[in-house]
């Protein structure tokens, strides 16, 4: 019998395996057939069962951006940006996706290998790292307090650790940002929260915005590059 | 012999005189445009002997550039054809009068051609007469009739009566206005006619200065009028003026500069005893005083921006009516009236809820096929930013008007714009061109990189750490201890230690002051009393502080001044003492370590 239930269990395992590589290899094909749509539902799919693996959401932010949808496809490069940012191919989609909206990924006067630098560790791997240098100060502040001895290099590794607390501060400041992206072709932003308040401006397609506040089917938004602050309704909108 | 002789000359001259010599000119088309170019034909047959030229008309209103000659002879009959190419200098009715050919002492004249020139190409109609004149030899050279000058308009009508004011003159230039007292900006018509009689070559024209006056040309024309009874043929050219400023205005005297007779073919006719070169004449027109009148400032409304005249016409339009959000719509207002509009201010558009406005330059120009009436189009490119119903408001011009001395006020209807929400899509690939690297790469345009294998990522060591939350537990538990160790453990132990620390240290005495130390040492380390800088009162407050009994702080304070006098005031038998001090010091100690 318990040879029974190990075989059962190996196949089932095989089997669940072998599908998932044939829903992968298949999304690939409706992708190199220019068949969009169903590409996009099979990275879906996936999704479902990997909701944290930043190249599917990558290849969602393909299928968009080939489908014209250039707004839904910066949000998706940009959850992938959040769990990979080190990743080459998703920065270079994220960057092109959001120069579409007239949005730069690295902000005006900041030199790019410093973007780089400050997104070179994905947020889980940065905490693990300021926990690490915690952990090696507290010892060595330890044996210093008891020994008076390697003072020094426990001054140096509380620097590092102060440093990496704060890149880690300013990551996390930037991750839990409450981003959205343009997902209509254009967006109407009125004066408050209704079609009866007059339209203020337009914001296109792929655009980055903060969002500040929400009723009902609106949200209050805010493009801090341009001033400009007010509500847009919700289908406009894609939340990241 | 001499009958011989005379019957020859008499045959000679009989055949002379019975040959028919016949003269005729053609041109290859009789409706041209300006920079097109015209063909004389001169044909000239029943001649004999050498080649004799005939003698071109005055042309003003060409340029002759180019010259052919040809000549066959048949039988003895000699046929000469010429062949003049031409460029026309004006546009208007002119004509190529008759060519003259002297033969045997006669002179031959052909028929004046009727010749139109159109600033462009000339309508299909006339390209028709054209081709049908082509083949006809002559042109009609039926003189005009002379104009009847009451009839005609007052300008033209001026002109005429001031051409009868000259008499016996073969050139003469007037000039006349339409109007002599004009609004500011109100248009009006200069026109300048050069009279003449006889021929005339290499004339350029002078055109009038003006001041405080707007001035352009209006075209040209040529004409005919009988003047005392003789024939006169003009050129006309006219200008389209407007006054500036209110006050005085200006017009200066235009004027021909010719030389009176045939135009010489060319140097080698003149080098072979052409027509002699006559001296150069002048003549001018009689310059002009005129009074600009102000606008006035009573009624004038916000929408006046400076017409002046009579039957205008506004209107404005979108063109489309309905468009997505986003996209750019064209308002146009287009004024039409008399005058040169150029110099009107442009139209201020008004403002439209929810969509952006990019005025443009207007434009302005002459109506076709009208004499004084001009056009101005007002644009403005409208974006729509949300989508919507818009009634574009009614947009409203000004003028006024000279007959009436009133403005008048011109309104165009609203229009209705629908704009639909944006379905516009960005392009899929930014292509930015062909760009050299210099490296030997050429990159085409940019693209979305391909997709990735979707594999799972197993976390890394590092994102791991912060799991282990029993490991921070056990630093931080370190961290505390030798927080704790180095603050109090070190005081702790030696407050321990101080006791037997104390007692070694009497076990080793050899002076007083080694007793003292002792107990000092003990003090510091068992009650953190430093004895050095302290009097004994002080020491033994302190000890009383620290709830030491009193019988031990007085066993103490005896002890302590003995010690004292011992050391500074040594006693007999100092051995004894000293061992006595010292069991003294130990029992103390023993009482001290007891009691805490």
């Amino acid at each position: 019998m318990k040879k029974l239930i190990l075989v059962f269990s190996l196949w089932f395992t095989c089997m669940t395996v072998s599908a998932a590589q044939d829903l992968a290899t298949q999304a690939e094909s409706f992708y190199r057939a220019g068949q969009y749509a169903q590409a996009l539902s099979a990275y879906e799919q996936e999704l479902k069962k990997h909701p944290n693996s930043p190249y599917l959401y990558y290849n969602i932010g393909n299928c968009y951006f080939k489908m014209g949808s250039k707004g839904l496809a910066a949000a998706n490069y940009f959850r992938a940006f959040k769990l990979r940012p080190q990743d080459s191919d998703i920065r270079h989609n994220l960057s092109l996706a959001l120069a579409g909206g007239g949005e730069p990924l690295v902000p005006a006067g900041m030199p790019v290998a410093l973007h780089k630098a400050f997104f070179i560790l994905p947020i889980a791997e940065l905490k693990g790292l300021v926990c690490a240098l915690g952990w090696l100060v507290c010892i060595l502040l330890g044996l210093w307090l008891l020994t008076r001895r390697g003072g020094k290099l426990t001054i140096v590794l509380g620097v590092l650790l102060l440093t990496c607390s704060a890149w880690l501060y300013m990551r996390h400041s930037w991750e839990t940002q409450p981003l959205a992206v343009v997902a209509a072709p254009l967006a109407e932003v009125r004066s408050g929260p209704g079609p009866n308040f007059p339209t203020s401006a337009s914001v296109q397609q792929g655009h980055l915005v903060e969002v500040l506040d929400s009723k009902d089917n609106w949200q209050q938004i805010i493009v801090r590059s341009q001033g400009l602050k007010g509500w847009v309704e919700n289908t406009a909108l894609e939340r990241i | 012999m001499k009958r011989i002789l005379l019957l020859l000359t008499l045959c000679i001259t009989a055949t002379a005189l019975w040959a028919q010599v016949q003269l005729s000119a053609t041109a290859d088309k009789t409706d041209l445009a300006l920079d097109d170019e015209l063909t004389l034909t001169v044909q000239v047959s029943g001649v004999s002997g050498t080649m004799v030229m005939p003698q071109l008309p005055s042309l003003p209103a060409f340029n002759v550039y180019s010259r052919e000659a040809a000549q066959t002879t048949v039988n003895g009959k000699t046929t000469l054809l010429f062949k003049y190419t031409m460029m026309p200098r004006f546009v208007g009715s002119t004509s190529i009068g008759p060519v003259t050919f002297k033969y045997g002492g006669k002179i031959y004249q052909t028929s004046p051609i009727a010749v139109r020139i159109y600033r462009n190409t000339p309508p299909t109609t006339a390209k028709q007469n054209a081709a049908s004149s082509r083949s006809s030899a002559t042109v009609s050279a039926s003189a005009q009739a002379a104009n009847d000058v009451a009839k005609l308009p007052p300008l033209e009508r001026e002109l005429a009566t001031r051409a009868y004011a000259h008499t016996n003159e073969p050139y003469f230039i007037v000039a006349a206005v339409s109007n002599k007292t004009p609004y500011i900006n109100e248009p009006f018509i200069l026109a300048v006619r050069f009279y003449y009689s006889k021929a005339f070559y290499d004339a350029p024209y002078q055109n009038p200065t003006v001041s405080n006056l707007f001035m352009e040309e209006a075209g040209e024309a040529q004409g005919q009028q009988t003047i005392h009874n003789t024939i006169y043929r003009y050129e006309e050219k006219r200008y389209r003026l407007s006054g500036v400023s209110a006050g005085d205005a200006s017009i200066g005297a235009a004027s021909v500069s010719f030389r009176p007779g045939s135009s010489p073919l060319s140097v080698f006719d003149r080098f072979f005893g052409g027509a002699a070169v006559e001296p150069e004449q002048t003549v001018s027109s009689k310059p002009m005083k005129l009074a600009i009148r102000p606008l006035p400032t009573a009624g004038k409304p916000t929408s006046f921006y400076g017409a002046v005249g009579t039957g205008y016409a506004f209107s404005a339009k979108l063109d489309r009516e309905q468009t997505e959000a986003g996209d750019a719509v064209t308002w146009s207002a287009t004024v039409q009236g008399p005058g040169n509009l150029k110099t009107t201010a442009d139209l201020t558009f008004p403002t439209v809820d929810a969509a952006s406005s990019y005025p443009a330059a207007p434009q302005a120009g002459y109506l076709p096929n009208t004499q004084n009436r001009s056009y101005k189009i007002f644009k403005t490119e409208l974006v729509p930013t949300s989508s919507g119903t818009y009634t574009l408001p009614a947009l409203q011009w000004s003028y006024f008007d000279p007959l009436t001395h009133t403005y008048k006020t011109l309104t165009s209807r609203p229009l209705t714009l629908t704009v639909t929400p944006s379905t516009r899509t960005e392009k899929q690939v930014n292509f930015t061109g062909t760009d050299t690297t210099g490296l030997g790469i050429q990159t085409f345009g940019q693209d979305i990189r391909y997709v990735l294998p979707a594999e799972d990522l197993p976390p890394s060591a590092l994102s791991r750490l912060p799991a282990w939350k029993g490991l921070h537990a056990l630093v931080f538990l370190w961290l505390a201890g030798c927080l704790f160790t180095a603050c109090f453990g070190k005081r702790v132990s030696a407050r321990k230690q101080a006791f037997h620390t104390a007692k070694a240290q009497l076990k080793k005495v050899t002076t007083y002051e080694n007793i003292s130390d002792a107990l000092a040492a003990y003090l510091l380390a068992k009650f953190q009393i430093s004895t050095a800088s302290l009097p004994l009162k002080d020491i033994t407050a302190a000890l009383a502080r620290r709830q030491v009994p009193t019988t031990q702080v007085e066993t103490f304070a005896a002890l302590w001044k003995e010690l004292e006098s011992a050391r500074f005031a040594p006693l007999q038998g100092q051995t004894n003492t000293l061992s006595h001090l010292t069991a003294r010091a130990e029992e103390l100690l023993g009482q001290l370590e007891g009691s805490k």
